[in-house]
């Protein structure tokens, strides 16, 4: 057998086939977008005004941490580490909106969704502030907040809960009727319906609101940060355009998509395989 | 030694789901289950005996007439019946396992006392070796074996069992027919079993309740006076009193399925 065969028996073995498959596929699109980028700086389509090098937007990330005293100085939001400081202050700001978001949204949802008079109160309101939700309510946050985190916050917040309380809802009335009664009948009570059936059965629901509410909350944050900020990614691909570092933008941006693709990875898809999927409640694509 | 459960000129009437008519679906039922008995309800769909489960399980409320087990009056779910429904009603999030001992933790008994008791019924019920599985895992017929299981290790006074191997292919129902009737003798529980099918009213029931067309009423009692230990498929066809008993059902239920047709 030759090497080339052996390695590649090797590497299946150590990663699993399916999960080889999967990585493979997905890298398609980030391999040809990457090659079209660097031919763009060997050909120079576009000039380098337009579209950095990807070695300068790889440099900038490290000219920008450049003057940071230490892990304690990122750490602390040190002025002098630019890039810890706007990446963790983005970071904090998604965390604590949806430290508060998701559970109140979840809740809300829930009672919503079990309740008729409960749903009649809350759905209106729901409608008029989704419509509304996101960008459109920056200036207002900015006259009553000011600039700094509380806008960010209520951007967020606003963004966050009603996308969560309307999928927590749905997810609810989805629930099939049979499994409230089989619990009542085995002597529960009204919170036992709610931990044991409603929140597991609203699961594929509450997951899917949760994706939705944190890709929407990020670009409303990236929004808020732009307008009404004073760190952040968002603040920062702003200002660097202002003054023409278009590395820095590409950085920004590269930054936040990653960031995203992470908690995608690793905290939204292992919650969903350790629930919906090991209770059988999704279809699995083969 | 007074009955486990009484129902006293029981009368439904509930408004359709879509036209708001009011339906009247049972007519001043009176019936009484003794301890340890297996009774079988069976009748024309609609004829209101799946609202009489619904009513004793405490999921409907009801008006008019009488029901109580243990001479307690029923006002509401509750643990001293337990029901075993028609869908596949064990949920989809626990385990096999963690199903069957469901009642026990609502309950709140211990967690070794709890898991002790769960084993003898994953035993009972043919599920050793599944009790980490999740339904989505388990055949339909294994489904309804962890419902049977959940319902029994609560230790309800009665069972309520409302149509619930209906959705399972024929193979699959004479073995759970057979295996319940094999578990009514080692628990020795009273359960009430609800059924459209003739054959599996008289395979498993101590009596037969048939009950008429809408409004439902208790149209005859047949007794089937088969000792429980003898009842196996295999030999049935062959029992004068199995086909008798049968037959008398099938007869009863026909005069009722041809009124409803004439309707």
């Amino acid at each position: 057998m030759s090497i080339v065969a052996t390695a590649s028996i090797a590497i299946q073995r150590r990663f699993g086939r399916q999960r080889l498959r999967q990585y493979i596929l997905g890298s398609i699109p980030f391999v040809v977008l990457i090659s079209a980028w660097h031919m763009n700086t060997v050909f120079e389509w576009l000039p380098p005004v337009f579209i950095p090098a990807i070695g300068e937007v790889w440099d900038a990330f490290f000219i920008l941490q450049e003057d940071c005293a230490g892990v304690g100085a990122a750490l602390t939001l040190d002025n002098s580490c630019l890039m810890s400081t706007h990446i963790l202050s983005s970071i904090g700001r998604v965390i604590l909106a949806a430290v508060i978001g998701l559970p109140f949204g979840i809740a809300f949802g829930i009672l919503a969704g079990m309740s008729r008079p409960i749903s009649k109160i809350l759905e209106p309101i729901g409608i008029f502030a989704n419509s509304i939700s996101g960008i459109a309510w920056i200036p207002l946050a900015i006259v009553w907040f000011g600039v700094g985190w509380m806008t960010t916050l209520f951007i967020m917040l606003n963004t966050i809960f009603w996308l969560m309380f309307f999928n927590s809802m749905m997810g609810v009335r989805g629930v099939a009727r049979v499994y409230e009664q089989s619990v009542l009948t085995m002597g529960g009570n009204r919170l036992d319906v709610i931990t044991q059936v409603y929140l597991p059965g609203a699961m594929p629901s509450i997951i899917s609101g949760m994706r939705m509410s944190m890709g929407f909350g990020w670009r409303a944050l990236i929004a808020a940060e732009m307008i009404g900020g004073d760190s952040g990614l968002g603040f920062m691909i702003f200002s660097s355009a202002e003054e023409f570092k278009i590395e820095e933008v590409f950085l920004g941006v590269i930054i936040i998509s990653l960031i995203f693709l992470a908690t995608d990875r690793y905290l939204l898809m292992p919650l969903e395989k350790w629930t919906i999927h090991r209770w059988g409640l999704v279809w699995k694509p083969t | 030694m007074p009955a486990k459960l009484v129902v006293e000129g029981l009368t439904h009437h509930y408004p359709d789901e879509y036209t708001g008519e009011s339906v009247h679906a049972l007519e001043k039922i009176n019936l009484e289950v003794d301890e340890g008995e297996l009774v079988t309800v069976v009748g024309p769909s609609g004829c209101g005996k799946s609202t009489l489960l619904n009513i004793l399980a405490g999921l409907l409320p009801y008006r008019e007439g009488i029901a109580s087990v243990d001479g307690v009056q029923i006002s509401g779910p509750g643990s001293d019946r337990g029901v075993v429904f028609q869908e596949h009603a064990i949920l989809p999030w626990r385990s096999v396992a963690k199903n069957i001992g469901h009642g026990l933790e609502i309950k709140g008994m211990a967690k070794e006392e709890r898991e002790a008791r769960v084993k003898d019924f994953v035993d009972l019920v043919g599920l050793s070796g599944f009790e980490d599985k999740y339904p989505h895992e388990l055949s339909g017929g294994m489904k309804q074996r962890c419902a049977v299981a959940r319902t029994l290790c609560a230790d309800p006074v009665i069972m309520l069992m409302d149509e619930p191997f209906a959705a399972v292919d024929a193979q699959t129902r004479i073995t759970l027919q057979e295996e319940l009737n094999r578990i009514a003798i080692a628990t020795k529980k009273t359960i009430m079993f609800i059924t459209h099918a003739v054959d599996e009213a008289a395979f498993l029931g101590d009596r037969c309740f048939v009950f008429s067309a809408r409004p439902g009423r208790l149209k005859a009692i047949v007794n089937i006076n088969i000792p429980r230990e003898r009842r196996i498929w295999a030999d049935m066809n062959a029992d004068e009193e199995f086909v008798s008993s049968r037959d008398e059902i099938l007869r009863l239920v026909r005069e009722e399925v041809s009124v409803a047709v004439e309707e």
